[in-house]
């Protein structure tokens, strides 16, 4: 009798053990700061966009390890309760890992509801201005840049 | 490869330019407060013999 005990304990034991563990492989575990403040951390979300370099993509749980630099635009965010976020990035990294978490470190964020659509335009113009008349091939350089965080913060803000 | 690469700007320099001007394309009510992370310092300090050597500070 006493040994049976043993048996079942073992087994019963042993069915614990192998019970699925519900981890980060089917959930996002998602990281979002800025040098000026952190929107997310270690947030379970759905799905989150980025605009990257190598393209924009959108993530799910499961995607394979990347690693992407971030281009200016917009990062929305599918949050677990249905609501949708949008925030404008600057810059910055993310950083999917093999748990499926996370990672969108940007050197400034800020929500699309506060950008100054008409801010965003002048910045456009004059930037515009500045490719026409620069002398060196690094003015130009920024000036190209300019151009295109104006063009993506116009897009983001209309 | 990117023009701005080209002429000898990294992404650190992309990566400053981009986030002022955002910073400058916030509404008034939080362009002020943005506006102060434009600026940042350092100072650096050499240390000889366990003992800081002073020096002028460099903005």
């Amino acid at each position: 009798m006493a040994a049976l005990r043993g048996v079942s304990r073992l087994l019963t034991r042993r069915a614990l053990n192998t019970a699925p563990k519900r981890g980060y492989a089917d959930e996002m575990s998602f990281t979002f700061a800025a040098g000026n403040q952190v929107f997310y951390d270690a947030q379970s979300v759905r799905q989150v966009d980025v605009p990257s370099f190598s393209g924009s993509f959108g993530i799910l749980p499961k995607h394979v390890p990347t690693l992407a630099v971030l281009k200016p635009g917009v990062v929305t965010v599918f949050e677990n309760d249905g609501n949708v976020k949008k925030i404008f990035v600057s810059s910055g990294t993310v950083t999917i890992n093999e748990d499926s978490s996370v990672q969108v470190l940007a050197e400034e964020a800020a929500p699309v509801e506060n950008i100054d659509i008409s801010a965003a335009r002048e910045i456009l113009s004059k930037a515009q201005g500045e490719l026409s008349s620069a002398a060196t091939e690094q003015a130009r350089a920024e000036a190209s840049i300019a151009i295109e965080v104006g063009e993506a913060l116009v897009k983001a803000a209309e | 490869m990117s023009a701005w690469r080209a002429a000898g700007l990294n992404y650190i320099n992309f990566s400053n330019i981009a986030a002022r001007l955002l910073r400058r394309a916030l509404k008034p009510e939080f362009r002020a407060e943005a506006a102060k992370r434009d600026e940042s310092h350092i100072r650096i300090t050499k240390w000889a013999d366990g003992k800081p050597i002073r020096q002028e500070s460099s903005a």
